[in-house]
């Protein structure tokens, strides 16, 4: 899973959002480190739809930009799944890291 | 923007498009609105991120889909043999360009450099020249002039009142005129007192332009010239964008005025500098028939034809004389005269338009140069690539499909490239407004639209196939027999090829070149004209007192005298002089002056300038004095008659004699002025004029009683010009706290001004033809490399036989020579007819100076040798054993 899906699916995981929405969470919750411009966004989306992570869905209240198609996106229960799996992965891979290159021992002291 | 937004979209397969697209074009809209906020740089930034990733993930989504209705590749079918359709050609072209960083950085930053160039020139000419002025109808918007052939009126003059009149009584094809003009006045509300740059103008221009307010009404009949109408900006920054501003008066070019309308933001007529318009009307009661020099405007009727409408109004002026009198000169000048009518927005931009059409060539010039670097780049690897194309052939691709694998690579690089070029451009942008002359209309609004964007693609994909073309056509008939003979060989006709497109490279670099050229030496010509004064160490600046002891001749000299004293005591001035119109930066009233031998009469004697100088104003500008004495201080005080005329002048009232002590005359004056002094001639206003035949009167006025010399220029010798500003400010506001300094420069900066339509000119076209010259230098080098690289086994052989390594480094040298020398005989027989439109900015050369040819077309033959030495000395270090060794 790439970064960007992974923040896309973290982004979802509070409530349905609007595509714009999305992507000003997945800018935010990266500090900015990914920036998703549309195209690469709904790209992204679709693939993550036809993965059955992430589904369309009714608005659970009406917000947001004006002008802006009203169409919400929601986690999947599998799309939680993965979520999930994904982040205890990140977990353990970081806790390895932390040991390897000395960041736990110095936390610690 | 939407609109480039839903084009991009278009990119996209139609699965995508139809579930996402709206929603994509939203979401980039939303994007775009945000960082428009921000300022250009985020805008343009969010521009060319929007359109990369657009088009990249178009791409992304055409190779590999990712809307669930398009069934996904079988398995099995590798995606890099799939050559039936676009979307595999260009999969595989991703891949190789990919693979290959070095030939995709070169083609790439070559394209995006050249796209760039003309991407930025797009986008000032589009805004500049092609989009139409903000009026009703603007093709029906003409300037009016008249010439009269075979009088003494020189060129082309701009009509007098009553032609005003008469061609707003009687012009059937032109539906209306207005005539306008602009000054500098001052602008008093409550207690801010600026000058500012105003506009004079007939009621009937708002008609004519079509123009209405936004606020309040157009000046009436009744208002006779009380009435002002004041711009958007002068409404935003000195109002406030107060609404209750109309009908309120105010202090405005010297008597009270009321505001009765605001202007819309588009109306900026003359120029976007005009801050508010004062009606100035002609009226038949008491008008005085020849006194010539409006700007005059004019509205054709549906329909009407310039020539048409020349020759209407030249019929009316017939008549004039008739109606409204005039001398016996003006009836003869009337009857020679003819009128001339051109569109306006031709007569608004002038030598600009010029300018950036040449610039706009010579930066297509630069394309196809890259182009032809980039063909050859491509066809120099489709020459590598025969083996493997062969190969395809043989199992059965097609040529077609082979043609289309060559020709992705050469699209998707050069869409790259497109990307990269409006980056560029975002960047150069500001660079060339910041660069250009002022007068330029319009050029502070330049901004990269959605016509440019689409420009930039039309470019890009334009040069794609161009440099793609040429290789893909070769490479798609490969020769089968290559398979067997292991794909190795030179063929003539290949190198003929690519020598006659380096050719043609080094033909086009060198007439840009040599257009650099010619500019340069206008350049440096114009920079050694003496203009008969010396404009370092000066300062200038103006101010107006009004004060009610400023009555008359003798008490505006005796204030301004006095105020040269006090200059004179500031630390560091070592002169200081009062002229009344400072050359290069104000132009001077004529007359016709008479001498005692010359009879009297209205069209009697030269036609003179005229000005005003005191104080030490020749000893500050360095202007020689040629004879006689320059003025006391008494001269200015009250009327001795005294006068100070330039060489010309005297040349042209007392030819071959001596003018000290001699009389001369201003038509319709009773008084007689001596001459005291002959001075060296100046020139006026551009160092292009001749110097102006000029008369110079004392402070004092020649009728003393009425005079009112109300804002004189300065000048100040001092070694701090640059930085003496403040302390003459505070001066200013000891003696005249009323009165703002404005017009204030260094004589140095006026000089500069005076030629910057030049140096944008030279600039402009030199860096374009640099760019010309190192991609000229990089093609020649690129194909000479490569035929040296081919011929590695011919080298090595003739080394085995006992050449030396200078033999092969002269060989090839000799190879590159030759190419180079045809393109430079191509390049200065092209240059003959190139350079013609240049001649408007040329000074003191010809367009085809000799000189400038012959050195450009030396450089040029001495930058092809150095660009062919590279290789060959390559060439000359190859080993024989190991050039045979690797068969």
């Amino acid at each position: 899973m790439s970064l960007l899906e992974y923040h896309l699916l973290l982004a979802l995981a509070s409530g349905p959002l609007h595509g714009y929405a999305i992507a000003e969470r997945v800018a935010a919750e990266s500090g900015g480190a990914l920036e998703p411009r549309a195209g690469s966004l709904y790209r992204v989306i679709a693939r993550l739809v036809g993965l059955g992570f992430v589904a369309e869905s009714e608005a659970e209240q009406e917000v947001a930009h004006p002008g802006l198609a009203r169409r919400y996106y929601s986690l999947t229960a599998r799309g939680r799944r993965t979520l999930a799996d994904d982040t205890q992965r990140l977990k353990r891979t970081a806790a390895v890291a932390e040991k390897r290159l000395g960041l736990a021992a110095r936390g610690r002291s | 923007m939407s609109t480039l937004l839903r084009t991009l979209v278009r990119l996209f397969p139609r699965p995508f498009r139809a579930r996402f697209g709206q929603e994509v074009v939203e979401h980039a809209l939303l994007d775009w609105e945000r960082d428009m906020k921000r300022g250009p740089i985020a805008a343009v930034r969010c521009l060319a991120s929007t359109v990369l990733d657009l088009g990249e993930s178009a791409l992304a989504e055409r190779l590999r889909p990712t809307c669930p209705s398009v069934p996904a590749p079988k398995k099995g079918q590798t995606m890099s043999f799939d050559l039936n359709g676009w979307a595999g050609a260009l999969r595989h072209a991703l891949r190789t360009l990919r693979r290959s960083p070095g030939f995709t950085a070169t083609v790439v930053g070559t394209l995006g450099l050249a796209i760039g160039t003309i991407t930025a020139v797009f986008a000032v000419l589009d805004h500049v020249l092609l989009s139409p002025l903000p009026y009703p109808h603007p093709e029906r918007l003409v300037f009016i002039t008249g010439i009269a052939p075979g009088s003494d009126m020189k060129g082309e003059f701009g009509p007098a009142g009553e032609f005003f009149l008469q061609y707003q009584d009687g012009g059937k094809l032109v539906e209306d005129v207005a005539i306008y003009g602009t000054f500098t006045n001052s602008l008093r509300v409550g207690e801010r007192v600026e000058r500012i740059p105003m506009g004079v103008a007939s009621r009937s221009l708002y008609p004519t332009l079509g123009a209405t307010p936004a606020l309040g009404r157009l000046p009436l009949p009744a208002d006779e010239d009380r009435a002002v109408v004041i711009s958007d900006t002068l409404w935003r920054s000195w109002f406030g964008s107060d609404p209750s501003v109309v009908g309120r008066s105010y202090d405005m070019a010297g008597k009270s005025r009321t505001i009765v309308g605001v202007m819309r933001p588009e109306f900026r007529f003359p120029n976007s500098r005009t801050l508010l318009w004062v009606v100035g009307d002609v009226r038949a009661e008491g008008l005085t028939p020849g006194r010539f020099g409006y700007n005059m405007l004019g509205r054709l009727a549906e329909g009407a034809s310039l020539p048409a409408a020349e020759a209407e109004l030249t019929a009316l002026a017939r008549r004039l004389p008739e109606r409204f009198g005039g001398s016996p000169g003006y009836a003869r000048l009337i009857e020679q005269h003819r009128a001339v009518v051109r569109p306006l927005l031709d007569q608004m931009l002038g030598p600009a338009a010029r300018s950036l059409w040449i610039l706009f060539a010579a930066a297509a010039i630069v394309l196809v140069i890259a182009c032809v670097n980039v063909a050859n780049l491509f066809m120099v690897r489709a020459e590598g690539r025969q083996r493997d194309l062969a190969v395809r052939r043989a199992i059965g691709a097609s040529r077609g499909q082979l043609l289309r694998l060559q020709m992705a690579e050469a699209l998707v690089a050069a869409l790259f490239a497109g990307a990269l070029a409006v980056a560029f451009a975002g960047a150069g942008l500001p660079l060339i407004v910041s660069a250009a002359p002022a007068g330029v209309p319009r050029l502070d609004e330049v901004a990269l639209g959605s016509r440019t964007l689409l420009f930039a693609l039309v470019a890009a994909v334009i040069s794609g196939v161009a440099c793609g073309g040429a290789a893909a056509l070769r490479g798609s008939a490969p020769d089968l027999a290559r398979l067997r003979e292991g794909g190795r060989g030179s063929t003539g006709r290949r190198r003929l090829v690519r020598d006659g497109l380096v050719a043609l490279q080094t033909a086009m670099a060198l007439v840009l070149v040599i257009g650099a050229g010619l500019l340069m030496r206008s350049f440096v010509a114009l920079k050694s004209v003496d203009p008969g004064y010396d404009t370092r160490d000066v300062f200038t600046f103006q101010f107006a007192p009004e004060q009610p002891a400023l009555v008359d001749g003798p008490s505006w000299a005796r204030f301004h005298l006095d105020f040269v004293e006090r200059l004179n005591r500031l630390p560091g001035v070592t002169s200081v002089g009062i002229v009344e119109n400072v050359p290069l930066d104000e132009g001077t009233d004529d007359d016709r002056f008479r001498t005692d031998e010359m009879p009297e009469g209205p069209d009697v004697g030269p036609n003179l300038n005229i000005t005003y100088a005191a104080g030490d104003y020749f000893p500050t500008m360095s202007i020689a004095v040629l004879d006689g004495r320059v003025f006391e201080t008494a001269d200015h005080l009250s009327q001795h008659g005294n006068v100070v005329v330039s060489r010309s002048a005297a040349n042209l009232l007392w030819p071959g004699q001596k003018a000290i002590g001699r009389r001369l005359q201003q038509r319709g004056s009773k008084d007689w002025h001596t001459v005291i002094g002959v001075v060296k001639d100046v020139v006026q206003y551009n160092y292009r004029d001749t110097p102006q035949a000029l008369v110079y009167y004392p402070m004092v006025g020649p009728t003393p009683k009425a005079w009112a010399l109300s804002s004189p220029a300065y000048v100040i010798k001092t070694a701090r010009a640059e930085t003496i500003a403040p302390d003459v400010r505070a001066l200013i506001r000891e003696v005249a706290p009323e009165a703002p300094m404005y017009r204030s420069y260094t004589m140095e900066a006026l000089a500069a001004r005076s030629m910057i339509q030049l140096s944008f000119a030279l600039l402009t076209l030199g860096i374009v033809s640099a760019l010309a010259l190192f991609l000229g230098a990089v093609g020649l080098y690129g194909v000479l490399s490569c035929a040296v690289a081919e011929r590695t086994r011919e080298i090595g052989v003739r080394m085995a036989l006992g050449a030396t390594a200078a033999t092969v480094r002269r060989m090839v040298v000799a190879q590159g020579a030759r190419v180079v020398a045809i393109g430079v005989a191509i390049g200065l027989l092209a240059a003959l007819a190139a350079t013609r439109p240049l001649a408007a900015h040329l000074f003191g050369v010809t367009p085809v100076d000799a000189p400038t040819f012959a050195a450009m077309a030396a450089l040029m033959l001495a930058i092809g040798a150095v660009a062919a030495y590279v290789p060959a000395r390559r060439a000359s270090r190859v080993d024989p054993c190991q050039s045979l060794r690797n068969d």
